[in-house]
């Protein structure tokens, strides 16, 4: 239940820069619990699958508020809150297309 | 090694992308053309103060000239209304709004000021319009965390505008 996905946008610059790839892990049992600062992967119509950092969760937990690094980043302050429901999964390996 | 061991793998899996995804590609948002186009405004109000000052017949070349003059104040001063309101709405975010609550009465007054700009030749009315951007320009060059200065425009008219400290 592992899936590499390619990252394109600089959103989360630059801890994760376009060209990077991601290692995510899709295991259920692994995306039963979310904490602030976890990076995830997720459906969100009509962008696409988007690759955010959590900020923070509902208290029932459904509802997950995410956001970018960047000024300009397209996130939870846009779009509102995500449902649990659309997360595709948690990364787990950032594997950089440059080295620091 | 690694990313160009994933990148080989690439090439023949073609991996789904995630989305990083920023408003535009990327992050050029820029308060000066809103200002170059309120100092238009201003400069075709003295030209036509000028052109109506001058002696003589009012003939097809004063109408020409007085024409072309109103022709790019409505332009322009449609156009800087336009650009305060693409920032303001795809760039300012409830976070810059928290901080600077100032700003949705900022940006009508600017868009009040514009339209009277386009409906009257009252050149304070300009005058106010160029302010009321530049105080926009400090407060979206804060959030920026980019300090500003101000100085006097090197063509006429010469006006203080906002510049970025960069």
């Amino acid at each position: 239940m592992i899936q590499i996905l390619k990252v394109t946008g600089e959103s989360l610059s630059p801890s994760f820069r376009e060209g990077d790839y991601v290692l995510v892990v899709k295991t259920p049992f692994l995306l039963r619990s979310f904490r602030r600062g976890d990076l995830v992967v997720f459906n969100q119509p009509p962008y696409g699958v988007m690759i955010k950092r959590i900020d923070f969760l509902s208290p029932d937990g459904d509802n997950i508020f995410v956001i970018g690094s960047h000024p300009e980043s397209t996130d939870s302050r846009q779009f509102g809150p995500i449902p649990r429901s659309n997360i595709i999964g948690k990364v787990i390996w950032n594997i950089k297309s440059k080295t620091e | 090694m690694f990313h160009q061991l994933i990148s080989k793998l690439n090439t023949k899996y073609n991996f789904e992308l995630a989305r990083a995804h920023c408003d535009i590609p990327c992050g050029i948002y820029d308060p000066i053309s809103a200002q170059i186009a309120a100092v238009t405004v201003v400069r075709m109000i003295d030209l036509m103060t000028d052109l109506d000052s001058k002696a003589g017949e009012k003939g097809t070349d004063y109408h020409n000239s007085l024409s072309r003059y109103i022709a790019v104040k409505e332009e322009h001063a449609e156009k800087a209304k336009a650009e305060i309101r693409v920032i303001w709405g795809d760039y300012i975010k409830a976070p810059h709004l928290e901080k600077y609550p100032e700003l949705h009465g900022l940006v009508h007054q600017i868009m009040q000021l514009g339209s009277k700009s386009r409906q009257t030749t009252d050149r304070q009315t300009t005058l106010d319009f160029v302010e009321a951007i530049n105080k926009f320009t400090e407060i979206f060059w804060a959030t920026k965390n980019i300090a500003t200065k101000r100085v006097k425009s090197p063509y006429n008219p010469p006006l203080e505008l906002v510049y970025p400290v960069v």
